[in-house]
């Protein structure tokens, strides 16, 4: 264990022959017979082959010998992201089995770890809902052209990626039917028909679904053909109800962003420019990624009575007078699941924050020839039940064919926040080592933790907890330390040129706002809540200005 | 559409605001289920607030109260195939032709109903491209690609998500829509005996979300080689009996796929000694359809009947106040209990409307299938009691305050219970085991589910369906029971007079 202990912080790149302590390197496949429940999860190398590679040679025994003896990588691992961030993403999805590319170009498909993130997003999100009273439903996928067209804007925003059918059953269809882009129409009709009288409102729904825009270029997460996502609609009596609907969705985001992925975002107010294709007002949080590109991780908007006046949808007041409702919609989007990587990843792969963590804990027993293994898996099995006991997400690799140090780096790269190996010493002293992800090598490492059911919980718990915490400080002074407030549009530029967020007071028109954009390549992000204090002068035009905007480049 | 009046229970209590609440909303089931079942069973969906009918053909809202029902099995059968070690997973709604064309039986069957993205935005694509009627075609190239070695054996996802299938035949709510929500399974193992032993477990869920959770019995067993799914080696399924129309209605199937799918996609593996295996597979899937049998079996000419343990609502209080009584001390009376029940892990609701009667209430809430209604007037107050009325057969009951909660979670335990009871009842006295031919027209004209001994050859399963065919359709099989009654030698089937294999059930269906 001890020497194991020492090199343990060797990096994915530093898995090379003289490195690997040798009781490691030469420990055989344990002699243990698996219990015959054990079933083996699908894992990447040597399972298969690097994408895109098909291994020519996947028998297993070979490649557990390769390890010690090849100087090359292992087949997990990833262009670090410090050398290319957007290889590093890519390699990342990849490789820690989030995604894999769709049939259809630009589609994606959510392998089992991926799709495990998204429902712990789920999970959290829909229980807030049903708290404030938001009910679940399921409107069509397909919805008539017409009904798009009825919010000029609306049809003008998305009508250029929209997925019209127009064919069913052998047949040309009547009329054509666009793939949801978002629900907003087919929202409306249905209000139009459940609301009659102010003892109908507020009418709060939600929904879970996958949405399609024809987008030409792709980015796994980012931007796809098809994703996954919520939206919320309601309708309210005054402009006033609705605002507050709109405000409290956004803040509803931003504790979800910072509380359950330690995503430290800005809420603000989109400029008109990049308010959403029907709404009066768009609100948004903004999250600063790991290459200091924003990225725009929900937004919620106050609709006014732009869709409740071209679909009619009228109530009765208290005092007999009819009136339009006033409506907002609301999503986030699977698209978080790629902040939260672009936000925590590192050099050697995916770190996810604890609370969203579909694994939270692996246990790596350390073989040894020498020794009793199945007392060990004894012992790793008994941490492991401990553990899922206590309501934490554990996975205890049992695994005989791979180094534990293959397995160290394997885990790293997948994002585990905790390691716990356990090898014949620590069953010997009832203990266990534990290893963050968030710190690597020794630093992060702490021996001699009790197994001892309740300290080792307790201890786990508070680990997790604090990894939570940790991500988050972490990704706010990065976040902060990459903000420049400017004065003058020099400064902008020169902000924007270093990859950075400028922050500044701004008064000018649309037609500056693009100008920004021509020669920098960065948009207004938004009109940030949090506001300084004191008289501003815009940087673009010296006229007065109201608020400070924020300009980035974004994802 | 009918007023409340003519169907409200018989309380004494006289609708305050008769004319308003026309007005409000039209109250009332304007067709009985005897009289004319498809209506009625339109009425219910649309009353009892599932169901939103749309602009296009065979689409329907599906509003909260038909979401959460979904919602509660999901609630139930996720964790359970988790405990199988079944994975959720997301694969894409769009499929390329070439891909969706890969397995040719299976194509064919589900070809004509394909929808097809044509254009985006203003262009024209250069290919077509389908929306998933199913997945099979969508996924296995990625079992393909992701199985290489025993170990990666068993492979097991499930997802959980919206189809499409343009069908131009008669569309029904939840039972036939053109786009629906489901779970779809799929999975590979090495060995035939672990693809088979999968097939069973799976099954036995979908018994158990009809049976424990929606109160309905089914029946597990085979399907014939003409009604199995196209493309794989047998279909197991577990099939519902609706007496009021005489059809059978397949609940949720559990496909084993043999290895079929794994010959036409390559899904190999190199075994544990170095050699060539390929995949044995499954698929199983069930849908909202099963709202829509829970409707068609449980709901009445007041509307819908919701099984206690699905229902979003299970009990709801409303305040009974009569002239001058003191409508403060029984509100507060009706808050508590509805608070009190959900403390206890209950779902209670409270109606204190002022804008609409007692009356017009107790229809409102029985139209939405409420399984449990409290009520609460000044003499329950004055004697701490609370009257209990069941929506299953309108039973009467007062219970003192005291023991409310107790007595409510027992009621609620014993209307799960007797809706399942009635609803076998009523299908059992339908089964009707008949020997020939003539019986068997008989029965079916009787609309009854026949259990009949059978050849087991599909020429004759075809020359049934040929020779019962009329408006209503032909007469099939649904299913060969794994709980067979003995077959003495000598029976013969009833349709060929051949020699019996087994005994089948056969039915009209949906």
């Amino acid at each position: 264990m001890d020497s194991l202990d020492e090199k343990s912080n060797l990096s994915l790149f530093g898995l090379l022959k003289e490195e690997i302590p040798s009781n490691v390197a030469s420990c055989p496949p344990p002699p243990i017979a698996l219990s015959p429940t054990f079933s083996p999860r699908r894992r990447l190398p040597p399972l298969f082959g690097v994408r895109g590679k098909v291994s020519t040679s996947p028998s297993l025994p070979e490649f557990a010998g390769k390890i010690s003896t090849s100087p090359s990588l292992p087949e997990f691992a990833v262009t670090p992201r410090s050398v290319d961030f957007n290889a590093w993403f890519q390699d990342v999805i990849d490789k820690a089995e989030l995604t894999d590319d769709g049939p259809v170009k630009g589609t994606m498909i959510f392998e089992p770890y991926g799709y495990e993130i998204w429902e712990a997003i789920q999970n959290y999100l829909n229980v807030k809902f049903k708290k404030i009273r938001h009910r679940n439903m399921y409107l069509p996928q397909l919805i008539p052209i017409k009904f798009i067209e009825k919010e000029a804007s609306h049809i003008e925003g998305f009508k250029p990626e929209l997925a019209i059918v127009t064919r069913g059953g052998g047949k040309e269809l009547d009329e054509p039917l666009a793939v949801r882009p978002t629900s907003e129409t087919i929202v409306s009709y249905y209000f139009n028909r459940w609301i009659h009288s102010y003892r109908d409102l507020p009418l709060m729904i939600n929904q879970w679904v996958n949405v399609t825009r024809w987008e030409k270029r792709t980015k796994p997460f980012l931007r796809n053909l098809e994703f996954l996502w919520q939206e919320n609609h309601t309708a309210h009596a005054t402009f006033e109800e609705a605002e507050k609907k709109a405000l409290q969705m956004i803040n509803l985001y931003k504790d979800f962003a910072y509380e359950q992925i330690a995503l430290p975002v800005i809420t603000g107010r989109k400029s008109e420019q990049e308010t959403f294709a029907g709404a009066t007002c768009t609100y948004t949080i903004e999250a600063m990624m790991g290459d200091k590109r924003a990225l725009q991780s929900g937004t919620s908007h106050n609709l006014g009575q732009k869709f409740s006046r071209p679909f009619k949808t009228r109530f009765m007041k208290k005092n007999g007078d009819m009136e339009h409702v006033w409506q907002t919609s609301s999503a986030v989007s699977s698209r978080l699941i790629g902040g939260i990587i672009m936000t925590h990843g590192d050099d050697t792969g995916l770190m996810l924050p604890p609370r969203i963590a579909p694994i939270q804990v692996v246990i790596v027993p350390i073989w040894n020839k020498s020794y009793e293994e199945t007392s060990l898996l004894e012992a790793a099995t008994t941490v492991e039940n401990i553990l899922t006991e206590a309501g934490i997400r554990v996975e205890l690799d049992k695994w005989d064919q791979e180094t534990p140090g293959w397995k160290f780096n394997f885990w790293e790269m997948k994002g585990v926040p905790l390691r716990l190996e356990i090898g014949p010493h620590d069953v010997t002293n009832k203990s266990v080592v534990v290893s963050r992800r968030n710190v690597p090598g020794k630093a992060g490492k702490e021996f001699g933790v009790s197994m001892e059911a309740s300290t080792l919980v307790n201890y786990v718990k508070s680990r997790l907890e604090e990894i939570q915490d940790v991500l988050l400080q972490r990704a706010i002074s990065f976040r902060d330390s990459n903000i420049v407030d400017v004065s003058s549009y020099g400064e902008l530029k020169e902000a924007i040129a270093q990859g950075k967020w400028a922050r500044g007071p701004w008064s000018a028109s649309a037609a500056e706002e693009l100008k920004v954009k021509k020669e920098t390549s960065a948009t207004l992000r938004c009109f940030p809540f949090e506001q300084p204090e004191g008289d501003k002068k815009c940087f673009m035009t010296g006229k007065p200005a109201e608020e400070v905007a924020i300009f980035a480049k974004s994802h | 559409m009918a007023t409340k009046s003519s169907n409200v229970a018989t309380k004494p209590t006289k609708p305050a605001k008769k004319k308003e609440v026309k007005k409000e909303t039209k109250l009332g089931m304007a067709v009985k289920k005897d009289d004319n079942f498809g209506e009625w069973y339109s009425e219910v969906v649309v009353n009892s607030e599932m169901i939103e009918y749309y602009d296009i053909s065979g689409c329907y809202i599906l509003r909260p109260q038909a979401i959460s029902i979904w919602e509660t099995l999901q609630a139930f059968f996720d964790p359970e195939i988790k405990k199988m070690g079944i994975k959720n997973a997301y694969f894409p709604l769009f499929v390329t032709e070439n891909v969706l064309q890969k397995e040719k039986d299976h194509i064919e069957g589900f070809a004509p109903e394909v929808a097809w993205v044509t254009k985006s935005g203003k262009s024209d694509l250069e290919v077509p491209i389908a929306i998933r009627p199913t997945s099979e075609t969508v996924m296995y190239p990625y079992f393909a690609k992701w199985i290489r070695g025993h170990r990666d054996l068993p492979l097991k996802l499930n997802q959980w998500c919206n189809v499409v299938r343009w069908e131009f035949s008669n569309p029904t709510p939840f039972i036939r829509s053109r786009e629906f929500l489901w779970q779809e399974g799929h999975t590979a193992f090495a060995t035939k005996e672990e693809a088979d032993q999968e097939v069973l477990e799976i099954l036995e869920l979908y018994r158990r979300v009809y049976e424990e959770y929606l109160a309905i019995p089914v029946i597990k067993g085979k399907k014939s080689e003409l009604e199995k799914f196209a493309g794989g080696l047998y279909t197991t399924s577990v099939e519902a009996f609706i007496p009021h129309t005489g059809r059978g209605i397949q609940g949720a199937t559990s496909h084993c796929l043999g290895q079929n799918f794994a010959k036409m996609f390559q899904i190999n593996f190199e075994d544990d000694k170095g050699g060539k295996g390929m995949v044995w597979q499954n698929s199983w899937a069930y849908s909202t359809r099963t709202i829509g049998v829970m409707v068609m079996v449980h709901g009445d000419d007041k509307g819908l009947v919701l099984p206690p343990k699905v229902a979003s609502v299970q009990v709801v209080v409303i305040p009974v106040p009569y002239k001058d009584a003191d409508t403060t001390a029984i509100k507060a009376a009706c808050e508590s209990t509805a608070n009190e029940l959900n403390a206890a892990g209950m779902r209670a609701d409270l109606d204190t409307r002022e804008n609409y009667s007692p009356g017009w209430k107790y229809s409102h809430w029985e139209m939405k299938g409420v399984p449990l209604r409290i009520e609460i007037g000044p003499r329950d107050l004055e004697k701490s009691q609370a009257r209990i009325v069941r929506r299953d057969n309108g039973a009467k009951i007062d219970v003192p305050m005291a023991e409310l909660v107790e007595k409510v979670q027992e009621i609620l335990m014993s209307i799960q219970e007797n809706l399942f009871n009635i609803a076998k009842e009523k299908r059992d006295a339908c089964i009707e085991v008949v020997h020939t031919w003539d019986e068997f027209m008989a029965a079916l004209n009787n609309k009854k589910l026949i259990l009949a001994p059978w050849c087991d050859e599909e020429e004759v399963e075809k020359d049934v369906k040929a020779r019962t065919k009329a408006d209503q359709g032909a007469a099939k099989t649904l299913c060969s029971p794994f709980d067979q009654p003995e077959l003495p030698s000598g029976t013969v089937c009833f349709a060929s007079g051949k020699p019996a294999k087994k005994w089948t059930y056969w039915g009209r269906s949906y």
